[in-house]
């Protein structure tokens, strides 16, 4: 008996990865990700090595390290793997990514923003003082021990709120997901900048 | 004849033949259309994207080695568009290959160097990318080394297409490798070293092991020669510098599936250099060989020879012109009729002078009778290689023996049995398809009963437009009957480079008088070349001419240097029945001359004056005659092992090269 394998990812799959997330940035390295690791056939010249280097260039917008230079090579790979690639796979993907790059909040990543909050390195968490009841949940579910402060003792008073330390941090979203009171909000990192300059 | 359609291509209109593609026919045009991965010769696959030319009226650039012409097409090859398109693709390939073009080997002959050239990319514009694979350098033949690999598959389907079938891709994209199976060392995966992977490989990654450091292409000299170590006789291109070998490549034509050299043809030449060759006259003082002049060699030569009966031995790897001066010397001057050749071990007169002139590459049926060629055994290795190409190409292949084949595992069709009797059925199966034989032949088959596989090799036969028959010289008159049905070309395939020139220019193949020399005994007996002979024959005088200190020589009275075909110009028939012509690529070592310029300074010596000779041989290979019906049988004492006698006829050149070492890692592989 055939053992059932599991289905061959098709583009479309690809494509509906892609846009389970919001931000252009990311669904393009998705898109490219997934492209790459496997409906793409490496038989031509530019589909292939086009596609390396586009993913290189996404995750240098990803990881606030793009500049200028970085979004028109990845316009000169997506206009040209349009042309030249031999199969509709290629032309796809690079028909994708040509769309994703001239929107506006693509390029807004060069200035440290993603107005879609998801890319990690343009954003952080933070912990709204106010809000927090020092219920030590998040603390317990936090993977880097990136959480700072003592649970609260019912008959003890003097307690701080907690704080996350930006340096342990890895933006896992774990502590979001059970915090009770909606106290641990994801920020815009150049944002918050510019009000400390402020 | 394929109809010829009109393309014009960059504003210039040619004629070339229907289904030829846009490289090739813009080739003719005058217009190299940019490409890595296409092979001439070969179907196109389109993986590099630099042949992309447009159409006018077409939707798109459409790569030029997959297109083919049609009549009135108009295509442009350098437009804006298409000159980002191949800068962009060679920007890419840059960022993921070495920069290193000023200490590069292959720097001059690079393709993508030249492309960067033409597109001024000095460096590439993207990331640079590098994976660390570590180079493959366990062989003393080819050395790869991945980190400049280009990935355009040209070595891969190279090695596909001759069957050798060693090379492959592990992985896909950018980080693929070209690999054997398991990634073992190239002596541990079947190669035979015959390198047409260097020959394919555009770039540093594929090169022959030994070539850092001995000199820029564009210093070397290049040579077109044949390869005179078997019967294959192929073309070669001789690399030389400073009167050294640096490099031997395939010289065959351009898209021929005879573009093809063994590891003996390609690396043999460590030989030349070697303390194997003799540089000297050399004679016999005391029981031991002591250097002598040419003057004292040729006095004691010219004496011996006024003063016994000589007896002269020639190999068949001679090239016609010193044939052609050899026999007027021996009828004007040494005065002797017993001229015998290592020829008569494998082939008889008929097989060598009535073979047909024949191309491969046009072939669409190839019958192989009797013939067990072998790239790995290196028996006939080019022939196996090309006939594998021209299978990959589309002909088809029918193998008849009465033993085992190698090459049957592609063979179409494969009849096991006493060879006569089964050409003998085929005869009578195609007869009764309704191919027309004279009565004489058609009586000569009446006796006996075809098979069903018989009648279908008549299917084919009947179906083919060209047929070519290659067959062992022993059952050449049998199959010749078989071109009294049905035009096809007969070629009995000999062992030696030249047998069919020794036979040519007059020299009888007398296996009784070759016998007689090797076993019986002679006054003088004069050598030339490396005959399998390894014992010193019973005669009062053995002379040896050879560029080679072979066991003979070291028995010998008086050895004579002379010159190897490398150092050599002459020309030879093929045994496809093609006259080839060797230039001198070095100068000859020491002083050793070539075989016609010793014999004439003998004449001299001896008082006669001779010219050098001049040969008649294309005359000669039009003189065949007409094929007549004949009985179907095997002419016996033609049987020899061929794999030994390729060894022995080379074995100089074996042992005293890198192919030793190939032969010692076979025996420790147990191949």
């Amino acid at each position: 008996m055939m053992e059932e394998k599991a289905r061959p990812m098709t583009m479309k799959d690809v494509q509906a990865k892609a846009e389970e997330k919001k931000c252009p940035v990311q669904q393009s390295l998705v898109f490219i990700e997934e492209f790459l690791a496997e409906p793409m056939c490496g038989r031509c010249f530019p589909c292939s090595m086009g596609s390396y280097e586009a993913r290189i260039r996404l995750r240098r917008i990803v990881e606030a390290q793009a500049t200028e230079e970085d979004i028109e090579r990845l316009q000169r790979i997506a206009s040209n793997m349009l042309k030249a690639s031999m199969c509709k796979k290629g032309k796809d993907t690079a028909q994708f990514i040509s769309e994703k790059i001239t929107m506006e909040e693509f390029r807004r990543h060069l200035n440290g923003e993603c107005p879609d909050m998801e890319c990690k390195s343009h954003i952080r968490f933070i912990i709204i003082p106010e809000r927090c009841t020092m219920c030590g949940l998040c603390k317990d579910v936090c993977k880097d021990n990136a959480i700072i402060g003592e649970k609260k003792k019912p008959f003890l008073s003097g307690y701080l709120p907690f704080e996350i330390a930006q340096k342990r941090c890895t933006k896992c979203g774990e502590c979001i997901k059970v915090c009770p009171e909606g106290a641990i909000i994801i920020e815009a990192i150049a944002v918050s900048e510019e009000k400390v300059g402020a | 004849m394929a109809k010829k359609v009109g393309v014009t291509i960059n504003g210039k209109t040619v004629k070339v033949p229907e289904g030829t593609n846009l490289i090739d026919a813009a080739s003719q045009a005058g217009v190299e259309i940019p490409n890595l991965c296409y092979i001439k010769g070969m179907r196109g696959i389109g993986a590099c994207r630099l042949c992309l030319v447009e159409i006018e009226g077409g939707r798109g650039p459409v790569t030029a080695c997959t297109t083919k012409v049609k009549d009135g097409m108009v295509v442009n090859t350098d437009t804006e568009q298409l000159r980002e398109m191949r800068q962009f693709v060679i920007d890419l390939i840059l960022s993921m290959h070495p920069l290193d073009c000023m200490t590069c080997t292959k720097a001059g002959v690079c393709t993508l160097q030249r492309y960067a050239y033409e597109s001024e990319i000095k460096e590439s514009s993207f990331s640079r990318k590098k994976f660390g694979y570590p180079p493959d350098e366990s062989n003393p033949f080819i050395k790869r080394d991945p980190e400049y690999c280009i990935l355009c598959a040209r070595c891969v389907r190279v090695c596909k297409e001759q069957g050798t079938n060693v090379l492959d891709f592990m992985g896909r994209g950018v980080g693929a490798k070209v690999v054997t199976a398991n990634d073992k060392p190239l002596h541990e995966s079947g190669c035979t070293f015959c390198g047409s992977c260097i020959d394919a490989c555009p770039v540093n990654a594929i090169l022959e092991a030994d070539r850092w450091r001995k000199g820029r292409e564009w210093d070397y000299e290049r040579t077109h020669s044949v390869c005179l170590l078997c019967g294959g006789a192929c073309d070669t291109v001789i690399s030389t510098k400073d009167n050294l070998i640096m490099k031997i490549n395939a010289g065959g034509e351009d898209g021929s599936v005879q573009r093809y050299i063994c590891a003996i043809g390609r690396f043999g030449y460590d030989a030349v250099a070697s303390d194997k060759r003799v540089l000297s006259p050399l004679r016999r003082v005391n029981g031991e060989l002591k250097e002598t002049t040419w003057e004292e060699a040729l006095q004691l030569l010219s004496e011996r020879l006024t003063k016994g009966k000589a007896s002269i031995l020639l190999t068949g790897a001679l090239m016609n012109e010193d044939i052609s001066t050899l026999l007027k010397v021996a009828e004007d001057v040494i005065k002797t009729d017993r001229i015998a050749t290592t020829v008569s071990l494998y082939a008889d007169e008929e097989s060598m002078k009535d073979s047909d002139t024949a191309d491969i590459d046009s072939a669409d049926l190839i019958l192989l009778v009797g013939l067990n060629p072998s790239q790995w055994k290196r028996v006939h290795p080019s022939l196996d290689a090309s006939i594998r190409r021209r299978l990959s190409r589309g002909a088809r292949l029918v193998s008849i023996s009465s033993e085992a084949v190698d090459i049957g595992e592609v063979a179409d069709i494969t009849l096991r049995g006493e060879e006569p009797g089964l050409i003998k059925q085929i005869a009578k199966s195609m007869i009764s398809k309704g191919m027309k034989a004279n009565k004489e032949l058609s009586e000569l088959t009446g006796d006996t009963d075809t098979t069903e596989e018989t009648e279908r090799v008549a299917d084919l036969i009947k179906e083919a437009e060209r047929i070519v028959i290659f067959t062992s010289p022993a059952l050449f008159r049998s199959v010749r009957n078989l071109s009294l049905i049905k035009k096809m070309d007969i070629i009995a395939v000999p062992n030696e480079a030249n047998a069919r020139g020794v036979v040519l220019s007059g020299i009888k193949p007398d296996g009784k008088l070759l016998k007689e020399m090797i076993e019986g005994s002679t006054e003088v007996l004069y050598v030339f070349g490396e005959p399998p002979v390894e014992r010193r024959p019973d005669t009062g005088f053995l002379v040896v001419q050879s560029p080679y200190m072979s066991n003979l020589a070291r028995e010998a009275d008086l050895v004579l240097p002379s010159t190897t075909p490398y150092e050599s110009s002459g020309s030879i028939v093929s045994f496809t029945g093609r006259v080839k012509r060797l230039s001198r690529a070095l100068r000859p070592y020491g002083e050793a001359k070539q075989h016609r310029e010793i014999l004439a300074s003998l004449a001299k010596v001896m008082g006669k004056v001779i010219k050098e000779g001049k040969t008649d041989i294309k005359k000669a290979l039009k003189g065949r005659s007409k094929p007549s019906p004949s009985p179907f049988e095997k002419k016996e004492g033609l049987e020899i092992d061929e794999a030994r006698f390729m060894e022995e006829t080379n074995s100089c050149v074996i042992n005293s090269s890198r192919l030793l070492w190939l032969r010692e890692a076979e025996k420790a592989v147990g191949v």
